[in-house]
Order: structure tokens, then C-alpha cells, then sequence
């Protein structure tokens, strides 16, 4: 019977050292939120829920947390509100994206110093004048497991991130896998090595070849849809779609210092009806800013849809210096506008999908052959345009375009041969493919943002009696 | 920017996302472009990517466009 007792007793004992020797890393990630606020009261629920399990969870985003939603873009101090959300949520770090820089770099600063959580970026050096606290990486205590967490971010073909240049000037950037390989002694200092990567799955996966002394990729920019995560090279990589369909859960069990167990779950956030009610409320402040009530410019007289098309035109001339611009009639979303105040509300209804503006350097033919083709992909409406106008003729039996003029603003004849610099949102250019020689290129802002800032810069418009397009049926 | 679309040469703008390839796509087929927000996107791996993925991650992407159902 005392032997009996005993082996019981020395099992126990056994199982509890074995027990402590084991210790699990909860990671809860997101990535390419692109200011998907609305997401933000789940999200809050299933942190909530996992942190009451698991009390050292950490809370990741591998960035792009802004730029999708202009009651986030459009704040007073630009995509403030994910960083208040982010704050509320208990995230520990965020990578660094793309479209973090698109408040250009003062704006970056700016919300980092209002963030609760570290930004990790190893491949970028701004320069200390903008008082930017980026960090390459961070290592944190997970209920006594340290796991070091190191940023990342993917450079286009300019060596920089893709948005507007200008934004990123005197912030140097270097090559992230040649970056990432100087933090190999993490693997010394770390339990876990977490890489926080917004260079995409194609590109998370190749350099998983390379480094054997990462754990997990918690990745970001390609928003690839993976099924919780995959192996690749011994390494667990994570990714979502934007706008956060799903969150990540990551466990990685350790036992005797060694990670014995990697897996990763998705869990849903859309749709979803159990939701931090502090968070709502936070959503729903920011929803109802009374900051789009603000006046940008007084109309002094009514506007029907093509002088708000000629607006427009005008806003994309006049904020970017191009010779020449057009815009798909069915993204002006306003049917009319009355006189009196046209209020940022005003621009994101007329302009509600966030488009960027593109610069094409064309020749007046190849300008003719796009506005042909933007007319015959969106529904037969020809484009409204700036800078010069159109005489248009239909084919009554088809309603395709049967000649078109070009004049320029004197009335005579654009020349054809010459290249212009034109300007039009993305939406457009893409509807309007043609064999033109140059395919264009975003020029990093929204066109709702030209258009602000055109009112804003006017402070007084009048269209009346403006026309852009002599249509003969 | 080239990439392909269900194999055919599509360009597009430089900073474009995959939803501009695909409504370039729908435009040089002569297919409705409204069609692209219904639309499932996949990379050569078969994940799901959605429509406002930076185009330059891929050089290559599917779209499955719905038959017309018969009458």
C-alpha cells in the first residue's frame, strides 16, 4: 500500500515538473486592417476573451492599420481614431505598412507618440527630426517565456514603401532580408523569434528558407487569406484579408526551452454579434464626428452632376499641376448640390470610394482612345473632363461613339500629337485600357483628399452654366 | 505593371491593387466591370486574396466569372 502511494506520489511529482517545463505563447494578430473601425467592438470581445484564458496573450498588427475608411482618414489628426481603438484593444506592437506613411511622416510621428503599443521597424532610419519612435524590435515577457518581436517592411520598386515619395523623404530605408538577418542574435536572447512582417505571403515564405532562426511570420500586405496559418520551412505563417474578416490565434508550446507545437486558428470578426461595449461606444464617437459638417467652400449657386463632374475635373487640375483630367460620370455620386456650404460630408458622399489619383503621360490621340474605352465601361456615360472639352457623336443604332472632338480651352483643336500630363482616379484609368505607351502611376492621394483641399483653397466656387461635353444623339 | 489574369497580359498602373487589374481584365474582355465586386480572387497558391492587395505581390492571379445561367 505505501508503494502504491509512493509511485502515486513521485507521478505527480513527476507530471508537475514536466508541467512546469511546458509553457504555452498565445499570440492574437491582425494585419491590413486599412481602418475597418466597425471591426473594432469583436475584436475587442475576442481579446477580451482570449486574455481572460490566457493573461499573457500578446496583441499584434502587422500594419496597415489606416487608409480605407475617411471617418479614420479624415480625423483631425489623421487615422487617430484606429490608434485610440488600437490603445483600447491592449495591442502590444504593430509593424509598420505602407500606408502608415500616408500622413507623411510628421503625421506617423504624431500617432506613435499617441500610441499605447511600440511600432517595429527594422529596415527604416528617419531622421531624428521627426522625433519618429520606431523601434527594430521589442522583446516581451509572455508569462515568462521572452519572446523578441522584430518589424519589418516591404520596399517597392523605388526602394521605398509604395505611397507618395514625398512622404518618406529624409527616412532611409535598407534592404529587409539583409535588415532582418543582422537580428539572428534575437534567437540567443529569445525564447520565440516573432518576425512582424508586412512584405506578403510571396515574399514571407521565400525568406522563410533563409531564416531557420525565426519561429513565426505574423504577416501582412499581400492580404492573403490563409487558413489559420501554414508551415513553411519549420516557420508558421499567418496572413488575413483587410479589413479584418478574421483575427489570428497562435499557440506555441515550449517545453524544456524548445517549441515542441506551432498552430494558428482564424477566427471570424464579421458578422459576429458578441462585442466590447467600450469599443462601440469609441466606434460610434468617431462615426458621428462632427468634423464632416465642417464647411470647406461655399457653392453660390446650385450644381447639377456635370458642373460637380467639372468640380472635380478642376480639383485634379488645379491640386496636382496636370495639363489635363478626366473622371467616370458614375463616380460622381451626387445627383446635385444646392447653394450654400459644401462640407467634408459633402466630398465623401460625392467621392465615397477612396480612389487614388493616377498621372498618365499621354498623347492627345492616346487620351481620345481612353475616354472612348472609360465610356464604353461605364455604362455608356462619357467621362466628365478638365482642361480642354469634348464634342462627342453617337451611333444612334448602338450608342457607341461615332467621333469625338478634343478642344482646348480657346476652342480650337487639342493638339493629338503632343503629350499631356493627365490626371484621373484609379477607378478610371483601370476602366479605360488601351495600347497607350505609358500605363500610368498613382500618385499617392485619395481623390476625395484633391478635392477637399481644391475647396478648402477656392473658399468660393460658382458652375453655373459649365459644361465640359457637347453629347450629339 | 504586368500581371497576369486567368493567363492574359493585363497592365496596369504603378501602385495599383488587384481590383484594377481585374476591372482592366472585365474592361478587355467586354465584360461588365460591375461584375468585379462579386468577384472571388486567388493567387497561384489558391488563397483567397481580396480586391485591395497591392498588384505588385503578384505576378500572376484567377478570377472564376460566374456562367450566364441559361434561360
Amino acid at each position: 500500500m505505501r508503494k502504491l502511494f509512493l509511485s502515486i506520489l513521485l507521478m505527480l511529482v513527476a507530471l508537475t515538473i514536466s508541467a512546469q517545463n511546458c509553457k504555452e505563447v498565445h499570440i492574437l494578430s491582425i494585419n491590413d486592417p486599412h481602418a475597418a473601425i466597425e471591426q473594432f467592438p469583436r475584436l475587442g470581445f475576442v481579446a477580451d476573451s482570449l486574455r481572460a484564458l490566457y493573461p499573457d496573450l500578446l496583441i499584434l498588427s502587422a500594419g496597415d492599420n489606416r487608409s480605407g475608411d475617411p471617418v479614420n482618414d479624415m480625423f483631425e489628426i489623421p487615422a487617430y481614431p484606429m490608434v485610440a481603438l488600437m490603445n483600447q484593444v491592449g495591442f502590444h506592437a504593430t509593424a509598420v505598412g505602407n500606408h502608415e506613411f500616408d500622413s507623411n511622416q510628421y503625421g506617423l510621428a504624431r500617432l506613435i507618440t499617441l500610441s499605447a503599443f511600440s511600432t517595429l521597424c527594422a529596415n527604416m532610419e528617419p531622421d531624428p527630426k521627426f522625433n519618429m519612435h520606431v523601434k527594430p524590435y521589442q522583446v516581451f515577457d509572455a508569462g515568462g517565456v521572452s519572446v523578441g518581436v522584430l518589424g519589418v517592411t516591404a520596399l517597392g520598386s523605388m526602394g521605398t514603401p509604395e505611397s507618395h515619395p514625398t512622404r518618406m523623404t529624409d527616412i532611409r530605408f535598407m534592404d529587409p532580408l539583409e535588415t532582418i538577418k543582422k537580428y539572428e542574435f534575437l534567437r540567443e536572447k529569445c525564447d520565440v523569434v516573432l518576425l512582424l512582417s508586412h512584405l506578403g505571403y510571396e515574399t514571407d515564405v521565400k525568406f522563410s528558407a533563409e531564416l531557420p532562426w525565426v519561429d513565426i511570420i505574423v504577416g501582412g500586405h499581400s492580404h492573403t487569406q490563409l487558413d489559420g496559418g501554414e508551415i513553411h520551412n519549420g516557420i508558421l505563417i499567418t496572413q488575413n484579408s483587410k479589413n479584418l474578416p478574421f483575427a489570428t490565434h497562435s499557440t506555441l508550446v515550449i517545453k524544456d526551452q524548445k517549441i515542441v507545437e506551432k498552430k494558428a486558428e482564424r477566427i471570424a470578426l464579421k458578422g459576429q454579434t458578441a462585442v466590447n461595449k467600450t469599443l462601440a461606444e469609441l466606434v460610434r464617437y468617431f462615426s458621428e464626428n462632427p468634423a464632416f459638417k465642417r464647411a470647406l467652400a461655399v457653392a453660390e449657386t446650385p450644381m447639377n452632376k456635370e458642373e460637380l463632374g467639372c468640380m472635380v475635373c478642376d480639383a485634379y487640375l488645379a491640386e496636382t499641376g496636370a495639363d489635363l483630367s478626366y473622371q467616370n460620370a458614375g463616380g460622381v455620386r451626387i445627383e446635385a448640390h444646392e447653394t450654400g456650404d459644401m462640407t467634408v460630408g459633402d466630398v465623401m458622399k460625392m467621392d465615397p470610394f477612396q480612389n487614388d489619383a493616377v498621372e498618365v503621360f499621354c498623347t492627345g490621340k492616346e487620351l481620345a482612345d481612353m475616354l472612348i474605352s472609360c465610356y464604353n465601361n461605364d455604362k455608356q456615360r462619357f467621362p466628365y473632363v478638365g482642361g480642354f472639352t469634348c464634342e462627342v457623336t453617337y451611333d444612334p443604332a448602338d450608342g457607341k461613339v461615332k467621333k469625338l472632338v478634343l478642344l482646348d480651352k480657346a476652342g480650337k483643336k487639342l493638339n493629338l500629337k503632343k503629350t499631356y500630363r493627365v490626371v484621373s482616379n484609379s477607378y478610371t484609368v483601370a476602366v479605360s485600357p488601351t495600347n497607350r505607351k505609358d500605363e500610368g502611376k498613382s500618385i499617392g492621394i485619395t481623390t476625395p483628399d484633391l478635392i477637399k483641399n481644391y475647396l478648402e483653397h477656392q473658399g468660393k466656387i460658382n458652375y453655373q452654366g459649365r459644361r465640359c461635353l457637347k453629347e450629339n444623339k | 505593371m504586368k500581371l497576369k489574369v486567368n493567363r492574359k497580359n493585363v497592365t496596369v498602373f504603378e501602385g495599383a491593387e488587384v481590383r484594377h487589374a481585374v476591372l482592366s481584365y472585365l474592361a478587355l474582355k467586354g465584360m461588365d466591370v460591375r461584375l468585379a465586386d462579386s468577384l472571388t480572387v486567388y493567387d497561384r497558391w489558391g488563397h483567397e486574396i481580396d480586391l485591395g492587395a497591392p498588384a505588385s505581390q503578384f505576378d500572376m492571379i484567377k478570377i472564376n466569372i460566374p456562367k450566364p445561367k441559361d434561360q
